[in-house]
C-alpha cells in the first residue's frame, strides 16, 4: 500500500509569503525569496497526530477521482460531482440512497431510500388546501464532528433548527443561491422569505435567519415538519441530496466563507486538518470515531452475492479507517497506479477501454479476470442531444413544415456512426429526452414516434416537403458546439452526414461560456449540448421542456407548447403510478413529434476494482459509498 | 549600476502597466464570470457573482485595485481576500505560494543540470568539431530533443521507473505524485528532472557548441595556445569566461519559466506546482488565478531582463551600465 503523508510545506510557503509582506522587515532580494521558497519546499514533514501510526493497523484505502477533484466541501456552495463526492463523506442528509438497491425506473423516491439522519422514514400528509405536510423525526445519535468550533471541541446532537438553519442558508445570497433551485417553488413562505431576505441585504441589512418561515414547523428538538405549497415529488428525492446536507450554525459562524475547506458535518469521516485537503492533488478522510451506529445493509440485489456484497451486513459503519483520495487530471497516471495496484478501483478510460475489455462482447479480459480484478458497468442518467433553438426563423417553430425540416435534420443523421466512432459503441441510443433507468423510458429505448435516422429517402421527401428539396432554397445552419474534447471531429460527422440530405452546416466552435451565452440569448440556431440528471425522475429531464423554463432557464431550445406546459405541471405534483408515467412518455412522444432535438444517447461508466478491496458496487446516482469499502490487506500485490 | 537599474525600472513601470491594462482587458472580453458558472447559472447567480468579485465595478476601478494588490504584494489576506473562483475558501496569493516549491523542486535542479552538462557537452563538441567526439554527442543530443517529450514521460513512467524499482526491491521512483521534503525529492522528482534534461539538453547544447565553436576561432584562444595553456584550461578558463554573455542570457531567459513550471511535466507526473495550477485555472476558468498568474509571470519577466543585463556587466568589464 503506498501511503501518502502529508507535509505542511504550502502552509510554509504561505508563511513565507505572509512575512514578506509584513511590515518592518527588510526587503529580500530574488536570491532570498527563492531561497526561502526553497526552505519551504523542504520544510521537514511533521509527523501530524491524526497522521500518527497507530499500534494496530488500520484499514487504508486509495481511491481515484478522474479529474483536479473537489472545489468547496460547503453543501451550500458545492456544485460538481466532485463537490458531491466529497461532501457526502463528511455531510449528511435525512435520507439516503440505499446501497445495494438498484430498481429500474424507481417508483417514487421511498423505494430507493432509507433514514440517514431520520429515525424513520418521513410521513406525509396531503391537506385539504392542497398542501402536503412532511413530518420528521431526527435520530437522537446523530452528532456534528468534534470541533473547536463548539464549546469545549465536542460535536453536539443535531436538531431540527439545524435542518432549518441549513435550508434557509441555500436562500442567502452570500452563497450566490447555487444550490437555491433544489428547495424553489416547493416550501411554503421560503420563496417569499428569500425575496424578502434578498431586498434587505441590497439595503446593506444583514441576512435575518431567524425570520419566520411558514413552511418550517419545528415540534421539538428531534422533531419538524415541512410544508410544501404542493405534493412537489421531486421533494422526497431532493432529501438525499448533497445540497440539503445539514450543516452546524456555529461551524458557518466560525469558519464564514471558509466553510468550503473546514467541512464539519455529521457524516462517517473527517478531514483531520487543513493540510488533509491539498486542492487539485489530494484528500484524506479519516474515520469519523464519534459516528453514531449504522450497519452495512442486508438487503441487496440477487448478483451482489456472486460479489460478497451480502456478507457484511450488519457490521459497523464506516469500515474504513483512512480514505486517501488522489485527484487525477491525466489518465495515464491514474491507470498506471491502478495496474500497481495502488487504487482500488478506477474508471476506465475510454483509451484503456479495448485493453481491459474484448470490445465486441464487454467482458473483461482473462488476464485482468486473472489477477482478480472486477469489473462493473454503472449506466449513467444521461441525455446527449443536438438541440433546436424553437424559436429560430428558419428552424424553429411548430407550424408542419418547420417540424419536418427538423425531423428531416433527425432522420439524416446516425448517432449509431458517431457512436461507433466517438464512444468505441459504448453509448446507448435512445429516442426522447428520458434517459435509460428512468419511468418514461421507452421500451428497448425505441418509443413509438421516432425521427430517429439514418432514413435519407424520408428525410429527403420531408425536406422536400418542408419546402426545400434537396436542400435548395435553405440557408447555410450554424451548428454550435463548444470547444475541446473531439467536437471538432464530431463537426465533421454531422456536416457529412446533413450534406446527404443538402442541408449544409456552418459549425461554430465557440468557448463554453460563449455557447452558454448565445443559448442564453437565444442566438443559436443548433447546439450540442448533454444533460445529467439530477435526480432520478424523469420530472427533471422534463423540465428542459417546460415553457417557463425558456432561455436563459434550462429550457435551452425555448421549447413552447402550452399542452406540454399544463402536463408538466400536473406531473410535478402528481404521486408516481401508471397515470403519471403515461403522462411522462405523452411529453416525451410530445417533444420527438415536434423534433425539439437530435438524440438521444447515454453514457455507460465501466469501473474495475482490485482484488484486495471488498464491498465496492459503484454509483454515480449517490456517493456516500466509501463507508461500506473494506479493504483486503493480504489480498495486496506485495 | 544603482542608477542604471533605477533607470530600468522606471522604464518598465509603464510597459508593465501596459501589460497588465491589455491582460485584464482581454479577460473581461468574454463574460468570465458566466463562463465560470456554465450552463446551469441563472442571471442572478451571475450577477451576485459578478459583485461578489467586485467585477460590477468600472474597468478602471478595477485596473487600479489590482495594482495595488501588485504593488502590495496582496493577492488575498484576512482583511482583503482575493479568493479563486474555483477553491473559494483559498486565497489567490495561497494557491500561488504553495505551487512554487513543486515548481522549483523540479525546474532548479533541472536548469542546474541541464545547464552544466550542455555547456561541458557544448565547449567538447566545439573543441573536437567535426571528429567523432563531437559527431557522437551531437547524435544523442539531437536524439534526445528529437523524439516527444511524452514519449519520455510515457516509457520513463512504465518501463524506465519499474527496471530501476525492480532492481532496488522498492519504490524509488513513483510514476506521478508529489510529497515536500528533502527526503521525497528522489521518489517525486528525479524522473521529471532527468527528463527535462535528456529533453532540454539537445537544445542548449547545440546552442554553446556554437557559440564555443565562435570563439575557439579567436585570437585569443590562438595566443593562449600559443602560450602553451592547456587543452582544459583553454576551454574552461577562456572560453567560458569570453563565452558568458550568451551563456548567461540563454540562463536567463529561462529564470521565469523557473517559476512558472513546465506545464506538461507537472500535468503528466501531477506534480502541483505553478504549470499544474495554471492549467488547471485555464481549464476552470478561475479568472482570478489568471489573472495574478500573467501578472507575476511578466512581473518576473522584466525583473529578468533588468537582472541580466546588470549581469552583463558584472561578468564583462566591457559591457558599461549608462
Amino acid at each position: 500500500m503506498h501511503q501518502v503523508p502529508l507535509s505542511s510545506g504550502g502552509v510554509a510557503a504561505g508563511r513565507f509569503i505572509s512575512w514578506y509582506r509584513s511590515p518592518g522587515r527588510a526587503r529580500p532580494g530574488v536570491l532570498a525569496a527563492v531561497a526561502a521558497a526553497i526552505a519551504a519546499l523542504v520544510l521537514p514533514v511533521g509527523a501530524s497526530p491524526a497522521l500518527a501510526q497507530p499500534a494496530t493497523p488500520q484499514k487504508v484505502a486509495r481511491i481515484p477521482i478522474r479529474t483536479d477533484g473537489p472545489k468547496n466541501l460547503d453543501p451550500a456552495k458545492g456544485s460538481t460531482t466532485y463537490d458531491n463526492f466529497a461532501i457526502s463523506q463528511v455531510y449528511e442528509t435525512l435520507l439516503q440512497i440505499k446501497y445495494l438497491k438498484r430498481v429500474d425506473r424507481p417508483k417514487d423516491y421511498a423505494e430507493l431510500s432509507e433514514p440517514l439522519l431520520l429515525a424513520e422514514m418521513p410521513k406525509v400528509e396531503d391537506r385539504p388546501d392542497g398542501t402536503q405536510v412532511w413530518s420528521f423525526t431526527l435520530r437522537p445519535d446523530a452528532r456534528f464532528h468534534d470541533d473547536p468550533c463548539f464549546p469545549g471541541g465536542k460535536g453536539r446532537t443535531v436538531t431540527s433548527e439545524d435542518v432549518f438553519y441549513s435550508w434557509r442558508r441555500l436562500a442567502d445570497p452570500a452563497y450566490e443561491y447555487e444550490n437555491y433551485w433544489v428547495l424553489a417553488d416547493t416550501i411554503v413562505g421560503l420563496d417569499e422569505y428569500k425575496a424578502a431576505q434578498a431586498e434587505r441585504v441590497a439595503k446593506g441589512q444583514k441576512f435575518d435567519y431567524a425570520a419566520p418561515i411558514e413552511g418550517f414547523r419545528a415540534v421539538s428538538e428531534r422533531q419538524f415538519q415541512v410544508v410544501l405549497k404542493r405534493p412537489v415529488v421531486r421533494f422526497g428525492w431532493v432529501l438525499s441530496m448533497f445540497q440539503t446536507s445539514i450543516v452546524a450554525r456555529e461551524a458557518v459562524e466560525r469558519y464564514g466563507d471558509t466553510l468550503g475547506k473546514h467541512p464539519v458535518g455529521t457524516g462517517p469521516f473527517i478531514l483531520a486538518e487543513e493540510s488533509d485537503w491539498v486542492p487539485g492533488q489530494q484528500m484524506i478522510l479519516h474515520r469519523n470515531p464519534n459516528y453514531y451506529d449504522q450497519r452495512y445493509p442486508a438487503e441487496h440485489m440477487p448478483e451482489d452475492a456472486a460479489l460478497g456484497l451480502d456478507k457484511p451486513a450488519g457490521q459497523r459503519l464506516p469500515i474504513l479507517d483512512r480514505i486517501e483520495i488522489t485527484f487525477y487530471v491525466p489518465d495515464p497516471a491514474m491507470w498506471q497506479d491502478f495496474m500497481d495496484g495502488k487504487l482500488g478501483f478506477v474508471q476506465v478510460p475510454a483509451e484503456y477501454f479495448e485493453q481491459a475489455y474484448i470490445k465486441r462482447t464487454q467482458k473483461l479480459r482473462d488476464e485482468f479476470a486473472r489477477r482478480g480484478i472486477v469489473a462493473q458497468a454503472v449506466p449513467l442518467l444521461d441525455f446527449i442531444f443536438i438541440g433546436f433553438n424553437m424559436e429560430d426563423k428558419v428552424l424553429g417553430g411548430y407550424a408542419p413544415e418547420r417540424i419536418k425540416l427538423r425531423q428531416a435534420i433527425c432522420l439524416a443523421m446516425d448517432l449509431q456512426e458517431i457512436n461507433d466512432a466517438f464512444y468505441n459503441g459504448l453509448n446507448t441510443i435512445y429516442d426522447g429526452p428520458i434517459p435509460p433507468g428512468l419511468d418514461g423510458y421507452p421500451p428497448d429505448g425505441e418509443a413509438p414516434v421516432s425521427n430517429r435516422g439514418p432514413d435519407l429517402a424520408r428525410a429527403k421527401r420531408l425536406l422536400a416537403e418542408a419546402g426545400f428539396p434537396d436542400g435548395k432554397g435553405l440557408p447555410e445552419i450554424t451548428l454550435y458546439s463548444s470547444k475541446g474534447g473531439n467536437n471538432a471531429e464530431q463537426m465533421q460527422m454531422f456536416i457529412r452526414q446533413l450534406a446527404r440530405i443538402g442541408v449544409r452546416i456552418n459549425p461554430r466552435f465557440v468557448d463554453f461560456s460563449e455557447l452558454i451565452e448565445a443559448t442564453n440569448n437565444k442566438r443559436t440556431q443548433m447546439f450540442t449540448f448533454a444533460w445529467g440528471t439530477d435526480y432520478p425522475d424523469a420530472e427533471n429531464n422534463l423540465a428542459m421542456f417546460y415553457g417557463p423554463n425558456a432561455a436563459p432557464g434550462a429550457n435551452h431550445f425555448n421549447y413552447n407548447r402550452p399542452e406540454f406546459d399544463e402536463i408538466y405541471r400536473r406531473i410535478l405534483v402528481m404521486k408516481p403510478g401508471p397515470e403519471r408515467t403515461a403522462l411522462m412518455e405523452q411529453l416525451r412522444d410530445m417533444t420527438i413529434r415536434d423534433a425539439a432535438y437530435v438524440g438521444s444517447m447515454g453514457r455507460t461508466r465501466y469501473y474495475l476494482s482490485n482484488p484486495w478491496l471488498k464491498n465496492f458496487k459503484p454509483s454515480e446516482d449517490f456517493y456516500n459509498w466509501l463507508k461500506y469499502l473494506d479493504v483486503d490487506d493480504s489480498r495486496r500485490a506485495r | 549600476m544603482w542608477t542604471y537599474v533605477l533607470r530600468r525600472l522606471l522604464y518598465a513601470i509603464p510597459v508593465y502597466l501596459g501589460i497588465i491594462f491589455i491582460v485584464m482587458a482581454a479577460l473581461r472580453i468574454n463574460d468570465p464570470v458566466a463562463a465560470y458558472l456554465g450552463k446551469n447559472a441563472t442571471a442572478e447567480t451571475v450577477e451576485l457573482k459578478r459583485r461578489s468579485m467586485g467585477l460590477d465595478r468600472p474597468f478602471l476601478v478595477q485596473y487600479a485595485d489590482f495594482l495595488r494588490r501588485i504593488a502590495t504584494l496582496d493577492f488575498g489576506s484576512a482583511d482583503r481576500p482575493y479568493r479563486s473562483w474555483q477553491y473559494e475558501s483559498d486565497d489567490v496569493g495561497k494557491k500561488l505560494a504553495g505551487a512554487i516549491g513543486p515548481t522549483v523542486a523540479v525546474t532548479v535542479p533541472t536548469l542546474v543540470l541541464t545547464s552544466l552538462i550542455a555547456i561541458t557537452v557544448g565547449m567538447i563538441s566545439a573543441f573536437y568539431r567535426g571528429r567523432w567526439p563531437d559527431r557522437l554527442l551531437m547524435f544523442f543530443v539531437v536524439l534526445g530533443m528529437s523524439i516527444s517529450v511524452v514519449v519520455f514521460i510515457v516509457v520513463g513512467q512504465s518501463l524506465f521507473r519499474g527496471w530501476i524499482n525492480a532492481l532496488a526491491g522498492s519504490e524509488v521512483l513513483a510514476s506521478n505524485g508529489y510529497e515536500p521534503g528533502p527526503g521525497n525529492w528522489v521518489t517525486y522528482c528525479a524522473l521529471p528532472v532527468l527528463i527535462g534534461v535528456v529533453v532540454g539538453m539537445g537544445y542548449d547544447a547545440r546552442f554553446y557548441r556554437a557559440v564555443f565553436v565562435e570563439e575557439t576561432g579567436r585570437d585569443y584562444v590562438t595566443t593562449a595556445r600559443a602560450k602553451g595553456a592547456g587543452r582544459a584550461r583553454i576551454m574552461f578558463v577562456h572560453m567560458l569566461k569570453n563565452a558568458m554573455i550568451p551563456v548567461i542570457t540563454r540562463i536567463m531567459i529561462t529564470v521565469p519559466f523557473l517559476v512558472t513550471g513546465s506545464i506538461v511535466m507537472e500535468y503528466q507526473f501531477r506534480i502541483p506546482g505553478m504549470g499544474k495550477l495554471l492549467i488547471d485555472a485555464l481549464g476552470n476558468k478561475d479568472f482570478p488565478i489568471i489573472q495574478a498568474f500573467t501578472a507575476v509571470f511578466a512581473l518576473l519577466f522584466i525583473v529578468t531582463n533588468i537582472l541580466t543585463d546588470v549581469l552583463y556587466a558584472l561578468v564583462d568589464p566591457r559591457v558599461r551600465l549608462a
